[in-house]
């Protein structure tokens, strides 16, 4: 009896271990306010117009700074708060260095997820990122997790996907 | 896409101190992550010109392919760099070059080494009271132009020499250009890998440097000591020419060799000559006709019937093509005769010298570097500039370099890396790695193959062109002569077309066109010609041989060329002293024991190996490793030019083999560090042959390497010649049907009645529902069956696909004696890991002897290299005994090993009957710990596709299951289907014997399909039932003359 | 309603002999009294035993460090020598779970079949099992490359949403051992009950010991009603873990027998390792229970004919063993299996003969001086071939790994085995391991069952005990049942 109560408290830890280690919802505060909501949600600007690579590599693709100054050497910002963020982005560029995004969706490196496969599937940016254009800073909205994953390779997903998921597929 | 500024923005990244880059680079370097600072990389990289893709469409993750020029050697092979995120991560043939053909050797493989080796110079150095300190490239330039106008002032300038690596192209007459403007003599192309009798031999018969040998038009072909597989002149077409001759089965040349040691090419020989050192003479006369098998024989110490019948053969086969070595005392007479052979209608037939390879021309040989040191010692030089070029450890220590340079004034090194040389430097300006430099070559006449960079510089270093130009302009007299910013700009000036036919051009990686200097020889100084080697007094000759990979010494600082094992001893990390078994017996030495060989020059004392491809009197050893300064890894074993006494061929050549040796015990004991286990088959059909009778009469000619077939003959007293063993299928004459008899029927597109089964839970094989892995699965994934052919008939066992691998695939080495050096040191500390075959290769090639000779000593045994790799079984050992899924079968037939669900129980290994598993044994991919793998900046070469595996778990090889998935990627973005041969793994990509096909066995178009149709094709241990993914297609052995069968 | 009547016995008939009982009677002892003082008064530590606690400990201590080195650094430290991907821990783990067999064996089989003799030394067979099997399961997740992923192993719900490979011998070894584990462990448990009992009613014990003992013994209160569910629950659990004793080792020579690794791929293993268990069981009790019984003065509980009998056990399973070595010979030659015949030869002659030759020394050689009743009966000689069978044992199960490893089908992958001094350390850790928990054990709990102990006192001394009276009102001896039934 010992024994077999020993791993049934053995199972329950390690099943609620192995769903814990997820760093979901993390927000980190970024160098510069950078506001998708403002990009996306207001001015309506396609996500691949600064993850120009989402759609045709493993990476999505950070914008260079100079695709930022493109436009806002010209554009200064209406209120005051998005001014000073504003400025802060000049203040790099006249530096000549990249602003330190801190990264939030981080997979591990035995694990290869090939973005423009999901986009080209027609997989939204939001199914797994979430509800981005709306996020006043940025967090992390899905758990990332395995199961996650193979949630939609197996078609449980809604609208459903189907993939392969054979470990092969991510992990080489 | 960028702007003025972005550029400027990257090069701030790029800082001098590099610093920034470095970091992240690191980041990038374990995986495809840390995608935040590309925006950096990319700029730099747009500027060029990519192979495939078009500037604009440089995207982060995605690999850009710069075509350019390899110079690891004079060749001149057009190879591809494969660059992602700013940073070359890999190095293939160009498969439309005219020279390589897409092949690629060890060392070519091995150049990204150099280019990241963590010991390259980090910026210039001056010599401050005695010491080398950095400087900046200001300070240093100052300090190289105040020395030249010094020079110049004192009319010193004729006493200048500059001593370059030999290379071909623009660079040398640029160079001299330079010199003559600073009223300088000009340079000394040097090459100690050279063969400078053959040169001069070829000059003088076919007056051409290095004509073309085709092989596929000879039926027999004479090698003396030329060992055209390993590092003989061009040694990449040279083998792709023999492989092709030799798949062409029936009307495939015969190899003989003649020569005390069996090289690579004496192991792919069908029939070998064991003369005695320095006797090649009396051969060649005897294939001359001037002498009888009887004085040849007295004089070579091979039986007067073996000559008999080799004189015969020789006289009634033709076309056929006779090639010496060189390298001999009387290198430059064997040579000579040896081309005199070819008069009779081989010239022009089989030997092509309007064809040849320009990359051998204006060779200064060591003769002149001899010269030069006696002009050192009496102060006649002022000033000394290297690049490149290592004399002061590729010369014999008699010469006495390192001494003579002592008495100069002023020296200048542009070498990348610290050696022996450079570190007698007073001035220390380091070049870019040929990767991150513009050039040119022209390595057959009409073609120019382009160089380009491929990447930013790694350190602080300038491209030694750039210099001269930039101290040109400083100098009030020359500054009108160089208009152009730079080295690129001058090409371009003279590039014809300019600049945008080179642009045109670049993506190609080569034009045809001539910038052809004059291929005149240089004048040669008085030689000091050596003594034949029977005048000097010794028990056993001295036969010191280049080493296949490490070569002059030039790869000895390369981690992948010191593990990956000597294609023929397989000895990594270590220099023995090669001696015959008999001999060995007799001397009472095993394996390992210490002898003292001792010359005129000096004595070494070195572990004995046990080879049977020696001739009996003789003892050989190879240079390349033994180095002082040349970096961390290239401590690794001894040096033998520390003990070969000074002299040249009549061609100023260093005289290789000139000199007995003395070779005692020494008492004592060193590990030999070796990858082979038993170098027997002991019947298993590992590596099996068939000889061309049978397979022209279609038997199935079985021939497992049955060693009781061997002793059977021997104890009938009855040597058999090379091969009427083979004749009717030596092996069991009782006509059993032996494991992979290729009249067993394979249907390589099947998966195994199991297959399904390996995949767990929906796997019965009774069960109607197969879920994914049923073929007609919506998820189309069951399709394919991703397998391999290997032609043993072509692979020549050089181990380029070795390297090609460890390159690929993230393999880290695990010799150097810091990593667990406890373990079992060796007596260098070299390879202690190894001791413990922990060799990491994915894929090894395995060296088994056959028949007779082998341990006995007698000439004649065959080789059998057998490239084993994951055999990817349909019915996998492995996959059931892993507890935790680790390792499973995919649907597209692979064996797939999910390294971060590998607990590390071990159990597949255990299970492997082919044991080509590998464990890691510590943290090789962690760069806190003494056995990191990747010093920085070798962790840059790593491949961002492939993980860099953890301390504690298994892999082995993937297929390169990367490519297959990029592949697979690229054809879903273009909404298409694969197309057949789309795509292939690293090791068949860069095989110089195209001996390696991979594809998709489910598919009739797939090139592999039809090769595992072949007659010859069985799997290794057909009998456990393993369904293995790899077809090995037997060699083909030529036991007798080509008119006899 | 018919009334039973049983014939009085009269003075002079020979007492009907009891089979089970035959042999190993206690002479030397007098009454129950007796046996309750002396077993109990064996619980007095001693500075001696102080001492070889303190040895158990820094051996186990050493062990840990090793093992922590080795965690650190990676497996790389111990010996291992490609393709030789396991050696020392594997070795060791099959030796501790075979040590782990001739406890329940002779605990359940042994009380089934009736086999007196058990009674003296069941409970430090039963105890020696349990921390055998604690020992042994440390092993597999000793050798693991990356142990603190061990869990993997386990099926259990989890967010990755895989399952161990089910058809893996390695997974089946964690039901087989975990399974084990429990049930020995259960069973000593319920052989102690009455014992703590009397030990808990023992004056002048230490409040806490008092308290422990209180809560182990249940409320034990000696009743026949507890005397009759104990019985049946013994009895029950002696069922239950006896296919146990053939299955778990079974499992683990699946290990070895699932692979088709030349030397391993036979259908021999079962029961070749069961046998194998059992012999090297027997021989750890040896070395345990004669030291014991010279120190703690129980030459009169343990005598003579207890070991005598053993040791025919000892002698069967060798012979067993011996069976099954020639077995594998002939099946090797037989088979004409090309690499079978190479490995068995090598086997013999190879690298590695030094180790068979111990192998077949200690298992097979020696063992058949048991023949001899004089050895049988000499508890040194006992002693001494306890040794020679433990250190055999480890040593085939050598034989069995290391040179099948090293000598497969690729000749090109043939090398040797050499271990680290980290391996050698962890194994001594093993041992200090085990033996600590020996040492705690044998001076917490009686290493004698004082219950049963008492049915094989003589039945001449009970007359002021408990008897019979017949129908006829005539006092009748109480004749014990077989022990074991505590009627």
């Amino acid at each position: 009896m010992p024994g077999f109560i020993c791993i049934a408290v053995l199972a329950t830890m390690l099943s609620a271990y192995s769903g814990a280690s997820s760093s979901e919802g993390n927000s980190p505060v970024q160098p510069v306010k950078f506001r998708h909501t403002i990009h996306v949600d207001t001015l309506k600007m396609n996500c691949l117009y600064c993850h120009f690579a989402a759609n045709k590599s493993f990476d999505p693709g950070l914008p260079a700074m100079s695709t930022c100054m493109g436009c806002h050497t010209v554009i200064q910002g209406t209120t005051p708060d998005n001014k000073a963020e504003i400025q802060k982005l000049a203040a790099f560029w006249n530096k000549k260095e990249p602003v330190p995004w801190i990264r939030i969706h981080k997979l591990p490196e035995y694990v290869h997820f090939p973005h423009m496969r999901h986009i080209n599937a027609g997989v939204t940016c939001q199914t797994c990122h979430g509800q981005i254009q709306t996020m006043k800073q940025v967090y992390q909205a899905s758990s990332l997790n395995m199961g996650w994953c193979v949630n939609c390779h197996i078609g449980q997903s809604n609208p459903p996907f189907r993939a392969r998921y054979d470990c092969g597929s991510c992990h080489y | 896409m960028s702007t003025e500024q972005d550029r400027t923005a990257s090069s701030g990244a790029v800082a001098p101190n590099g610093v920034k880059r470095r970091e992240f680079l690191k980041v990038l370097g374990v995986g495809t992550a840390a995608t935040t600072m590309l925006g950096c990389t990319q700029e730099k990289v747009e500027k060029l010109i990519p192979y495939l893709v078009s500037p604009d469409q440089t995207v982060p993750g995605v690999s850009n392919y710069y075509a350019t020029t390899c110079r690891e050697c004079s060749a001149g092979c057009g190879v591809i760099a494969e660059t992602r995120d700013g940073r070359t991560i890999k190095l293939e043939g160009n498969p439309e070059h005219p020279v390589n053909r897409g092949a690629l050797c060890a060392r070519g493989q091995a150049a990204l080494q150099g280019l990241y080796n963590p010991d390259r110079y980090r910026g210039p150095m001056a010599r401050k009271n005695g010491q080398l300190q950095p400087v900046t490239w200001d300070e240093a330039l100052q300090i190289f132009a105040q020395k030249l106008g010094e020079t110049r002032s004192r009319g010193g300038g004729g006493n200048a020499v500059f001593i370059n690596q030999h290379e071909s192209g623009s660079f040398p007459g640029f160079l001299d250009a330079w010199l003559a403007a600073f009223g300088m003599p000009p340079h000394l192309s040097y090459d100690a890998g050279a063969d400078h009798a053959v040169i001069a031999a070829n000059r003088q018969t076919y007056g051409v440097a290095w004509p073309r040998l085709d092989f596929r038009a000879a039926r027999l072909v004479v090698s003396i000591g030329a060992d055209f597989l390993d590092s003989w002149g061009a040694m990449v077409p040279q083998q792709l020419d023999f492989a092709e001759a030799r798949a062409d089965h029936e009307n495939a040349p015969r190899l003989i060799y003649v020569g005390p040691r069996r090289s690579l090419t004496g192991l792919n020989a069908d029939q070998w000559i064991d003369c005695k050192p320095g006797s090649e003479m009396a051969i060649v006369q005897l294939l001359g006709g001037q002498s009888s098998a009887q004085a040849a024989s007295q004089a070579t110490g091979v039986s007067e019937t073996v000559l008999d019948a080799f004189a015969r053969e020789f006289a009634s086969t033709t076309p056929s093509i006779v090639i010496a070595g060189g390298g001999g005392a009387d290198g430059l007479e064997v040579a000579l005769a040896a081309n005199a052979l070819n008069s009779r209608g081989n010239v022009g037939t089989t030997i092509k010298p309007n064809e040849g390879y320009l990359g051998f021309d204006r060779m200064a040989s060591p003769a002149e570097l001899r010269a030069l040191v006696t002009r050192m010692n009496t102060g006649g030089v002022s000033l000394l500039m290297v690049r490149g070029a290592n004399p002061a450890f590729t010369l014999p220590k008699g010469v006495g370099f390192a001494e003579a340079i002592a008495k100069v004034p002023f020296k200048v090194s542009f070498s990348s890396y610290p050696d022996e040389t450079s570190e007698l430097a007073d001035l220390i300006l380091p070049d870019h790695h040929s990767l991150e430099q513009w050039g040119d070559a022209e390595p057959i006449r009409g073609t120019l193959s382009l160089q380009q960079p491929a990447m930013d510089p790694v350190f602080d270093t300038r491209a030694t062109s750039d210099v001269l130009i930039a101290v040109a302009k400083k100098d009030s007299a020359n500054a009108a002569r160089y208009p152009a910013a730079d080295y690129r700009s001058w090409l371009i000036s003279r590039f014809p077309g300019g600049a945008a036919a080179l642009t045109a051009a670049l993506p190609r990686g080569f034009v045809s066109g001539s910038l052809a200097e004059p291929t005149t020889a240089r004048p040669l100084p008085p030689v000091h010609a050596t003594a034949p080697i029977e005048q000097s007094s010794g028990n056993m000759y001295l036969v010191v041989y280049p080493h296949p990979f490490i070569g002059d010494g030039r790869g000895a600082n390369k981690p992948w060329l010191q593990e990956i094992p000597d294609p023929v001893t397989k000895i990594c990390w270590q220099t023995v002293a090669e001696m015959n078994p008999a001999t060995a017996e007799r001397m009472g030495l095993a394996n390992g024991d210490l002898v003292t060989v001792r010359t005129a020059a000096g004595s070494l004392t070195l572990p004995v190996l046990r080879y049977p491809g020696i001739q009996r009197d003789t003892v050989a050893i190879g240079t390349g490793r033994g180095h002082t300064h040349a970096g961390r890894y290239a401590k690794a074993g001894l040096n033998p030019l520390e003990i070969l006494p000074a002299g040249e061929d009549r061609a100023g050549g260093i005289a290789f083999v000139s000199t007995k040796a003395n070779v005692t015990k020494a008492g004592g004991y060193a590990h030999i560090v070796t990858t082979e286990g038993s170098a027997r088959q002991h019947g298993r059909g590992i590596g099996q042959a068939i000889a061309i009778a049978d397979l022209r009469a279609g038997r199935p000619g079985y021939d497992s390497g049955n060693a009781n077939a061997s002793e059977v003959a021997q104890a009938a007293g009855v040597e058999p010649a090379a091969g009427e063993r083979h004749e009717g299928g030596g092996g069991p004459q009782h006509g059993e049907e032996m494991p992979g008899d290729a009249s067993h029927a394979f249907l390589p597109g099947m998966r195994s009645p199991v297959a399904n089964d390996a995949e767990g839970e929906q796997g019965s094989p009774r069960s109607n529902d197969k879920g994914m892995y049923d073929p007609k699965h919506w998820s189309g994934m069951a399709k394919r069956r991703w397998a391999m052919t290997v032609d043993l008939a072509r692979c020549t066992g050089c181990a380029a696909c070795v390297s090609a691998c460890y390159a690929e695939n993230n393999i880290p080495t695990v010799g150097a004696d810091w990593q667990v050096g406890k373990v079992l040191p060796d007596r260098t500390g070299f390879g202690a890991n190894l001791l413990r075959s922990r060799e990491m290769a994915w894929i090894r090639i395995e060296r088994y002897y056959e028949g007779p000779g082998g341990e006995d000593g007698t000439a004649n045994f065959d080789t059998r290299f057998v490239p084993m790799m994951c055999q990817h079984c349909g019915n996998a050992p492995c996959e059931p005994v892993c507890p935790v899924y680790a390792t499973y079968h995919s649907p597209d037939g692979l064996n797939v090993q999910v390294y971060n669900r590998c607990v590390g129980t071990r159990y597949c290994s255990n299970n492997c009957p082919y044991k080509v598993r590998y464990f890691n044994w510590f943290g090789y991919g962690e760069p806190a710990r003494p056995q990191y793998a990747f010093p920085e900046p070798l962790n840059w070469q790593l491949n961002p596709d492939v993980t860099v595996r953890g301390k504690g778990v298994m892999e082995k090889c993937s297929f390169c299951i990367q490519r297959i998935r990029e592949a697979e990627n690229r054809a879903t973005l273009e909404k298409r289907p694969l197309k057949p041969d789309e795509f292939t793994t690293a090791c068949a990509a860069s095989c110089p014997s195209r001996a390696i096909v991979f594809g998709d066995a489910a598919d009739e178009n797939w090139t592999v399909t039809q090769l595992a149709k072949d007659a010859r094709a069985y799997h290794v241990f057909e009998e456990l039932n393993t369904y293995t993914a790899v077809v090995y297609l037997k060699k083909v052995t030529h036991p007798t003359p080509a008119g006899r069968t | 309603m018919a009334t039973v009547t049983r014939p009085a016995p009269s003075r002079d008939e020979p007492r009907r002999p009891n089979i089970a009982t035959a042999g190993v009677q206690l002479p030397a002892v007098r009454d129950y009294e007796q046996v309750d003082r002396e077993i109990s008064g064996t619980l007095r530590p001693t500075l001696f035993w102080f001492i070889g606690l303190g040895v158990a400990v820094f051996f186990l201590i050493i062990g840990i460090s090793a093992w922590m080195y080795q965690i650190y650094s990676g497996l790389g430290v111990a010996g291992y020598n490609p393709p030789v991907m396991w050696g020392v821990y594997i070795i060791t783990f099959v030796f501790w779970i075979g040590i782990g067999h001739a406890g329940t064996l002779i605990s359940a089989i042994l009380y089934l079949f009736r086999a007196g003799f058990r009674t003296t030394i069941y409970r430090c067979a039963e105890a020696m099992t349990v921390f055998a099997v604690m020992t042994a399961a440390l092993f597999p997740i000793l050798h693991l490359g990356r142990p603190w992923k061990f869990f993997w192993l386990i099926p259990y719900p989890n967010w990755r949403y895989i399952w161990p490979q089910f058809k893996s011998p390695l997974v089946w070894d964690v039901f087989a051992i975990l399974t084990y584990f429990t049930i020995s462990s259960t069973f000593l448990f319920i052989g102690l009950i009455p014992d703590i009992a009397v030990l808990r009613d023992r004056e002048k014990i230490s409040p806490i010991r008092k308290t422990v003992y209180t809560m182990l013994s249940l409320g034990w209160r000696n009743t026949d009603n507890e005397w009759r569910h104990f019985a049946r629950a013994y009895l029950f659990l002696a069922a239950f873990s006896t296919p146990l004793v053939l299955s778990v080792h079974s499992v683990v020579s699946f290990d070895f027998a699932m692979a088709l690794t030349p030397g391993w791929h036979t259908t021999i293993f079962p029961p070749y390792f069961v046998a194998g268990a059992i012999f090297s069981g027997m021989g750890m009790v040896f070395t345990i229970i004669i030291p014991l019984r010279k120190w703690f003065g129980l030459k009169h509980y343990v005598t003579i004919n207890h070991l005598d009998a053993a040791a025919k056990l000892a002698l069967f399973t060798s012979l067993l063993v011996g069976c099954a070595y020639m077995n594998e010979w002939f099946v090797a030659w037989f088979s004409g299996n090309e690499a079978e015949k190479s490995f068995f030869a090598n086997r013999i002659w190879g690298q590695w003969w030094w180790a068979s030759a111990i192998l077949y020394t200690c298992n097979m050689m020696l063992p058949l001086s048991l023949f001899v009743q004089k050895l049988r009966r000499s508890a040194a000689w006992l002693f001494i071939i306890s040794f020679t069978i433990n250190i055999g044992m480890w040593f085939e199960r050598f034989v069995i790994v290391v040179p099948s490893l090293s000598h497969e089908f690729e000749p090109w992958q043939w090398t040797s085995y050499r271990p680290t001094w980290v391996d050698y350390a962890i194994l001594a850790g093993s041992f200090g391991w085990f033996s600590m928990w020996f040492m705690l054990f044998i001076k917490q709990l009686p290493v004698i069952a004082i219950a049963e102990v008492k049915e094989i006192v003589p039945p001449r001394l009970r007359t002021t005990h408990p008897h019979g009276i017949d129908p006829a009102g005539r006092h009748f001896e109480f004749e014990p049942d077989t022990p074991g039934e505590f009627a």
